[in-house]
């Protein structure tokens, strides 16, 4: 395992900011965006609920699988955004999806593959991990 | 030395087009500077809308994101969205359809106000049906009802936002946005 992973992180939680998402906005970049807007550099998920057009997950084995809309919707989901060493902010964003007859998907969401169909509602609670 | 990396194509995203103007604003957004939380136990016998909006009614919380954990329902309704045959909207809801006595995996919720001013709850969920299948959609929550067991839900509170269903022009559905709860400091900030 690389020395540089910690495996504890300790911290509190800030502050929370809740975001309505336009149509055609990506599901993982919305997110990532939302921090910048706020000055977050760490966050998790704590709700979202919303559509997409289509839904465009992680397969197993590397490969990518969509789930035909419109609309599908969104019925769970976890994630974090952290900082990259570039500066730059990650969303790693996995959920399940209700298709147009309520049969349920989930996986990884794959960034920039996932635009929003009529609304998406997400709420980030910031992140302030203690001084390591 | 340029960089290049190579990957398998994805699938191309789609666009739709929606019915009325494209607003300028693509992601409205608000904060709250902490968090306030607490744990529901939603009451058998409600109806989830009541069991979720009465509680936090009594402690002055008006609007919160939640997470609804597992439990039953003795009846659970829910709708998914479809493309909009009449060509209204891009995509609209179904009627309500019968999941009978169900089991919530894991849900969403928010809470928020209607036009009127009223306390109203919109929630997605990811279900078991009476027939043993796997479901998932959104929760007609006025009608679905907690069974025997309190539903535990963690709410946190967005103190200082006001969420309120507006019609939206650009899809021609009501939808929750964030706007500045009365008398708190100006906050507003949009993409």
């Amino acid at each position: 395992m690389p020395s540089d992973i910690r495996l504890v992180e300790a911290g509190r939680m800030g502050r929370v900011a809740y975001a309505r998402v336009a149509p055609n906005e990506d599901l993982v970049l919305s997110i990532e965006k939302l921090c910048a807007a706020e000055g977050f550099r760490h966050a998790f998920v704590r709700g979202a609920l919303g559509s997409l057009v289509d839904a465009c997950f992680v397969a197993p084995g590397g490969g990518t699988r969509q789930v035909r809309g419109p609309a599908v919707e969104i019925v769970s989901l976890a994630g974090e955004v952290r900082p990259q060493g570039d500066g730059s902010l990650r969303a790693a964003i996995t959920g399940i999806v209700a298709d147009t007859e309520g049969h349920v998907h989930g996986g990884p969401f794959v960034a920039g593959a996932n635009p929003v169909c009529v609304t998406f509602e997400v709420t980030l609670e910031e992140w302030l991990p203690a001084a390591a | 030395m340029t960089e290049f990396t190579n990957a398998l194509p994805l699938p191309r995203p789609r666009t739709l087009v929606h019915p009325g103007p494209v607003g300028p604003i693509r992601i409205e957004h608000r904060h709250a500077n902490q968090g306030r939380h607490f744990r529901l136990g939603l009451e058998p016998g409600r109806t989830m809308q009541d069991a979720i909006i009465e509680p936090l009614r009594q402690r002055g919380v008006e609007a919160a994101s939640m997470t609804i954990l597992g439990g039953r329902l003795e009846r659970l309704l829910y709708c998914v969205a479809p493309p909009d045959p009449t060509g209204e909207r891009v995509a609209n809801y179904t009627r309500p359809i019968e999941a009978g006595a169900a089991t919530l995996i894991f849900g969403n919720a928010t809470l928020g106000k209607n036009g009127r001013g009223e306390p109203i709850v919109h929630c997605h969920a990811t279900f078991v049906c009476e027939d043993g299948n796997v479901r998932g959609g959104h929760i007609v929550v006025d009608r679905s009802r907690v069974a025997g067991v309190p539903i535990a839900v963690l709410a946190t509170s967005l103190d200082g936002i006001e969420l309120r269903i507006t019609q939206d022009e650009e899809t021609h559905m009501p939808l929750m946005r964030p706007f500045a709860a009365t008398g708190a400091e100006e906050a507003s900030h949009a993409l």
